[in-house]
């Protein structure tokens, strides 16, 4: 239960400490840190404009969305304390969850016959295709490496107290962060602050909300980021008693903002028929964690 | 099991031939419109009394009837257990949904009454066929029951038969089926000389006595033929699209399953090579899946596109197959349990939301005659019901979790995670590679299903019809909704289903020892807890929406048009097609999925804008590059004996008398002997 809490928690400041970066990196003073908030409070309360066009399942796509990533949320543990949901094999369970979210996502950018929105819903479909074998890659060999197949269970049995083991980590903090940067639409694969709708990505996807079911589409993208960091800290913070992992965790999850911050800051987003070819490489990067994890078990002999 | 339970069983098998005939007789009998009526009727009833024989056989762990049929066959072994009695429920209620569906289907056509006759009447054979399939133990009965299941099969797929298209699929499948055939009698008769019964037995014996590669190779290759692996698959897209679609639904939910019953069947009465087999056959069924689904991806074709996505399914159930047999290679009871429990509730899954699908599917054929989704759009505002069904079974398809596709997927990505845990690296990586393309095929599945359901569903008409579609009679729609509670039990009540199949690994297969440790009340708890959160899920959702129906109660809402970036004259035609939608897919994977465009290029006096064609076609490489090549190969060698057939009747007469010539001589000096 801490573990969502805590992503609910981290949530509410991630996207204001990346635009805080941002803007300190830019030489600007830059918006407080709970503005992102503030604005999706706003759009709560605001009215919407539908296209006539549209079905339900433009009205109901975002409810979907925002529920799988709050889904998927309780399914990730916090250290030493049990997610809310767990079982053998939950990161399973995990990424088909995400998996509804992005369909009805796709299918609702669909509904309103706009060819640009039709454009970054193919784009969103192939990219996160290819994001999935590495997820699982990384996930099968962290199976393999400690016997378990939960969250829970393999964050725990975890030692990485060997040099190979040290690379393994960072490989995955890696891959992990990259992810979480596909799934978020942002910077090397996609720019949220493009003003052009032809190179958009996920921001053209959501031309046509407005409102409620804009907000809310907004803050799902907040909270995904809180629940990847969370994977990401939970690498580290294994074995640890509550009182380290607490500092740890929250660490963690700062530096990943700042870290998307910064590479917002001075990276380009990538040319879109690149994008595909980036993406498939995470899934060697995967592989390298496999190969890793082989070599420590002394199956390649 | 007590005489009393045989003499059920043959009271039922009996009462089935008898309904068999009383239908085929009234369907013959009966005036045009009574002949779907009675067609309906003997189905479901022959349904109703197969399924109870099912039942019946489960609780009494297997019935046997013996028939005699004549002298050099003998006797005959029909045989019902666990593994015949799963098949048999599954095909007792896809027909029964296909039966019905048909009925409704069919009547926007008015066949001819002969039409109509011949069509329902191999609907009932077809139908009985495949019981047939699934209880026969004899080799030549075996043979003979399949033909009639190919031939009743094809009848019914070339019911459009005044489109020369549907005949040349029609020829394709049959002689594709006949391939199979002769695998099968290879196979069989093998076993007869080196065992001397046709008796399933007798591969038993064969099993034991030989070496077990190269005659389950052979049936591997007869029964794969059916079911579609890859390189034996290449009738589906072809049959699929051009059978009428309550037709097609039932192929793709059972037919193509019978192969995987029959390789089923003769893996229980495998002996050794286990582990090889097994190997095998989940890189096959590796390549069979993601090779099915991205060909699925982009065909505009959505009936074609089905038809490639049961390739995908196929793989999957294979890739189960492949690990419950690496189970019983390597001693490890979970493996067996879940490769072959996940493959057994896959084959159930797939049944259901694949007819789901092409019911649905047919229904827009039906109101619009065209099968390019490029051509459609917006229907779920004419068709709300033909595309919510779509969409549960376009959910259910790509594995997402309320829905029963993720309960067996579940399954096999567990035992795959389990199989990442052998002691050899060459199954190690192999279980990663499956794990990881399981995953890919998610995904491309995910793509294909938003991309058909937007194109045909979403968004405004592409182009203006000649009827506005209009919603399908409730007698299409009941066996749909029927199909959609089917599988809702399977998604939320798992484990009843599971209980089954676990007593089928019971008593069936070679493992079944193993089946003892393989914690099957703790994977039956898990499943409960999946169902119980994929509830949650659902229940999530549904609070979400409340609270988002209750905070927005108060605030305006507009309606406009469709943002058009600036852009200020936006007509349907620039939505985005469903080619477009995957044509970056295919563009990356152009070595696999080949296009061939046909336009003309743009000359430099060609000044004035004028009408000009383009279309694009992707085709299927193997059938492109494989056996279209050796096809043209073997017709121009068989073509220099053309001179034998020449159209002339003295030189037939003059065949006609060498025959008896040579006989004659023959006879005179003894030369037979």
């Amino acid at each position: 239960m801490i573990g969502f809490i805590l992503i609910v928690f981290v949530s509410l400041f991630f996207t204001g400490i990346i635009i805080r970066t941002k803007s300190l990196a830019a030489g600007r003073k830059g918006p407080g840190i709970l503005q992102p908030l503030k604005d999706i409070i706003r759009l709560f309360r605001k009215g919407s404009v539908y296209s006539q066009t549209t079905s339900f399942i433009f009205r109901l796509a975002p409810v979907v969305y925002f529920s799988s990533v709050v889904m998927a949320s309780l399914l990730v543990p916090f250290g030493p304390s049990r997610a809310v949901i767990g079982f053998e094999g939950d990161f399973i369970f995990f990424a088909y969850v995400l998996g509804l979210g992005k369909f009805f996502n796709i299918i609702s950018a669909m509904d309103t016959g706009s060819s640009f929105e039709g454009m970054g819903a193919s784009r969103e479909a192939l990219f996160s295709m290819f994001a999935e074998p590495a997820f699982f890659i990384l996930m099968g060999s962290f199976a393999l490496l400690t016997g378990f197949t939960s969250f829970y269970d393999i964050f725990n049995a975890i030692h990485l107290n060997s040099y190979t083991g040290y690379a393994l980590g960072t490989m995955a903090a890696l891959v992990l962060v990259l992810l979480a940067m596909i799934e978020n639409s942002r910077m090397p694969v996609d720019d949220p602050k493009t003003h052009l709708e032809l190179t958009m990505v996920h921001e053209v996807m959501i031309l046509d909300n407005s409102g409620f079911d804009l907000g809310l589409i907004l803050y799902t993208g907040y909270l995904k980021f809180a629940m990847y960091g969370a994977l990401i800290a939970n690498f580290f913070i294994g074995g640890l008693a509550l009182n380290l992992a607490l500092p740890i965790y929250l660490l963690i999850q700062f530096s990943f903002a700042v870290a998307v911050g910064l590479i917002e800051s001075f990276m380009a987003r990538f040319r879109m028929s690149h994008n595909a070819q980036f993406i498939f490489a995470l899934s060697s990067v995967s592989f390298l964690i496999f190969f890793g994890v082989l070599l420590i078990m002394g199956k390649l002999n | 099991m007590g005489l009393e339970s045989i003499d059920a069983a043959a009271f039922l098998l009996r009462l089935n031939l008898i309904l068999l005939f009383l239908g085929a007789l009234a369907i013959i009998v009966l005036p045009g419109r009574g002949k779907p009526v009675a067609a309906g009727i003997s189905v479901v009833l022959i349904s109703i009394v197969s399924g109870i024989l099912a039942l019946h056989s489960m609780r009494n762990s297997g019935v046997e009837a013996v028939f005699s049929m004549g002298s050099f066959i003998g006797d005959v072994r029909l045989r019902i257990d666990s593994l015949s009695a799963w098949f048999i429920l599954i095909i007792a209620f896809v027909t029964i949904t296909g039966v019905v569906y048909g009925i409704g289907y069919l009547k926007a056509y008015k066949p001819l009454s002969a039409i109509s006759s011949l069509h329902w009447f191999f609907f009932l054979l077809f139908q009985s066929s495949m019981f047939w399939v699934c209880m026969v133990q004899n080799g030549i009965a075996f043979i003979m029951v399949w033909e009639i299941m190919s031939i009743s099969s094809l009848f019914l797929v070339v019911f459009d038969h005044t489109n020369p298209r549907v005949l040349k699929s029609g020829i394709n499948y049959m002689v594709q089926m006949h391939l199979s055939v002769v695998f099968l009698s290879i196979a069989f008769i093998w076993v007869y000389f080196k065992t001397g019964s046709w008796d399933f037995t007798g591969i038993e014996t064969y099993f034991t006595r030989f070496p077990n590669i190269g005659l389950f190779v052979l049936f591997f290759i007869g029964f794969g033929l059916k079911a579609g692996f890859i390189g034996l698959h290449t009738w589906l897209p072809h049959a699929h699209p051009a059978a009428p679609s309550h037709v097609s639904g039932v192929m793709s939910g059972v037919i193509v399953k019978m192969g995987i019953y029959g390789i089923f069947r003769v893996i229980t009465f495998l002996k050794a090579d286990y582990l090889l087999l097994g190997e095998i056959i989940i890189g096959l069924s590796l390549v069979t899946g993601l090779f099915g689904i991205m060909n699925a991806s982009v065909h505009r074709d959505f009936k074609k596109m089905l038809a490639y996505c049961t390739i995908e399914n196929i793989g999957i159930i294979g890739i189960g197959i492949g690990l419950g047999l690496i189970g019983i290679a390597l001693d490890q009871s979970v493996l067996y349990f879940l490769g072959f429990g996940g493959a057994l509730m896959h084959v159930l899954n797939h049944s259901l939301f694949k007819s789901l699908l092409f019911y649905s599917a047919g229904s827009v054929y039906q109101q619009t005659h065209t099968r390019d989704m490029n051509k459609l759009g917006g229907l779920l505002g004419l068709m709300p019901h033909t595309g919510g069904l779509f969409l549960v079974g376009a959910i259910a398809i790509a594995g997402f979790p309320p829905l029963n596709g993720f309960i067996s997927e579940f399954l096999i990505y567990s035992g795959l995670l389990h199989a990442i845990q052998s002691p050899g690296v060459d199954q190690i990586t192999l279980m990663i590679l499956a794990f990881a393309g399981l995953s890919i095929i998610g995904g491309i599945s995910v793509l294909t299903f938003t991309k058909t359901f937007s194109a045909l569903f979403l968004g405004s008409p592409r182009i203006k019809l000649e009827h506005e579609p209009r919603e399908v009679s409730k007698l299409m729609l009941v066996p749909q909704y029927l199909t959609v509670g089917a599988m809702l039990a399977v998604a939320f009540m798992p484990f009843l289903f599971l209980k089954i199949a676990v007593q089928i690994l019971d008593v069936n297969f070679p493992g079944s020892h193993l089946l003892e440790n393989a914690d099957v009340p703790g994977y039956a708890s898990l499943l409960r807890h999946i169902s119980l959160f994929s509830l949650m899920f659902l229940l999530l959702i549904g609070f979400v929406a409340g609270l988002r129906y209750f905070l927005t109660r108060n605030t305006v809402v507009l309606h406009n048009e469709t943002w058009g970036c600036a852009y200020t004259a936006p007509n349907t035609r620039m939505q985005y097609t469903g080619k477009s939608f995957s044509k970056s897919f295919a563009k990356l994977f152009g070595f696999i999925l080949l296009e061939r465009k046909e336009f003309n290029e743009l000359q430099a006096n060609d000044v004035f804008p004028q009408r000009r064609k383009y279309s694009s076609h992707y085709s299927d490489i193997f059938e492109k590059k494989l056996i279209q090549p050796f096809s043209k190969q073997l017709n121009r060698f068989t073509n220099l004996f053309t001179f034998i057939q020449n159209g002339r009747i003295q030189t037939y007469v003059v065949y006609g008398i060498a025959f008896i010539l040579i006989v004659f001589f023959g006879t005179i000096f003894n030369l037979w002997h």
